[in-house]
């Protein structure tokens, strides 16, 4: 993901900001790293370039 | 575009294919965008959608709730968001949305568990992903924003239109096709 995509997403459970950590990036681009909310401090995984914003009831989903 | 599941099956499981449907979805957002809009195709599927919509030179945000999706979408150099309809977009940040939204009826006892059906399934009414969209999908826009939405016959055409009516929003069909077992409608919505 790029950096700017953070104007864009949010925290889906409460719509907050999130905080970026980026563990490694490739030019302008984060591959990988977490993204944190500022009011729930839920921790949502960036990878391959990626960012899973899936609530965690839903990110370990069964379906193959 | 076949109304039976089971046709679907075989081939490709974990990402639907641009069909009949993503086409006409895709046609008509590229007319209605303008360059430097922030676009999402909400359930990008094989990306196509999110891909017609980049010659727009609008900025696209390709999401869905199926890790492979993403990686093909972003494998097509879109930003992709893995993530459940409008929940991990703040508010007011996109100028369109466009979805072309699981929305075949299914048998509850006929299912099979796979990301395809995840792609196709709309639940027993076709609806059970739709409505949740529409409910939320609002608040995502930018004032003047506006909604494509693929909408098939077979999910029942009339209802989704009160639906979309009774969320505020004002409706116009902007492009139309029509197979042998279902006409494909692509709405334009705005508030």
């Amino acid at each position: 993901m790029k950096e700017s995509l953070m104007e864009i997403v949010c925290c889906p459970i409460d719509k907050a900001d999130l905080e970026l950590d980026v563990e490694e990036r490739d030019g302008e681009e984060i591959v990988s790293g977490t993204l944190t909310c500022t009011e729930c401090g839920e921790v949502y995984p960036i990878e391959d370039g990626i960012p899973n914003l899936l609530p965690p009831d839903m990110r370990e989903d069964a379906t193959a | 575009m076949t109304r039976d599941l089971a046709d679907r099956r075989g081939v490709e499981t974990e990402v639907y294919g641009a069909a009949e449907d993503s086409r006409l979805l895709a046609e008509a957002a590229v007319e209605a965008v303008e360059p430097g809009w922030t676009v999402l195709d909400c359930g990008t599927g094989s990306g196509y959608v999110g891909d017609r919509l980049a010659e727009t030179r609008a900025r696209v945000i390709a999401s869905d709730l199926n890790p492979h999706a993403c990686e093909r979408a972003r494998d097509r150099g879109l930003e992709a968001v893995r993530g459940d309809l409008l929940a991990p977009f703040r508010p007011g940040v996109f100028d369109a949305v466009a979805f072309n939204p699981p929305y075949l009826p299914t048998d509850p006892e006929n299912e099979w568990d796979d990301w395809m059906e995840v792609a196709l399934s709309g639940g027993e009414s076709g609806r059970a992903v739709i409505e949740p969209f529409l409910d939320s999908v609002s608040c995502a826009l930018a004032p003047g924003g506006i909604v494509l939405l693929l909408v098939s016959s077979l999910t029942g055409f009339e209802t989704l239109l009160e639906y979309a009516e009774n969320r505020g929003f004002e409706a116009s069909v902007v492009a139309e096709e029509s197979f042998p077992f279902e006409t494909l409608s692509v709405l334009r919505l705005v508030r």
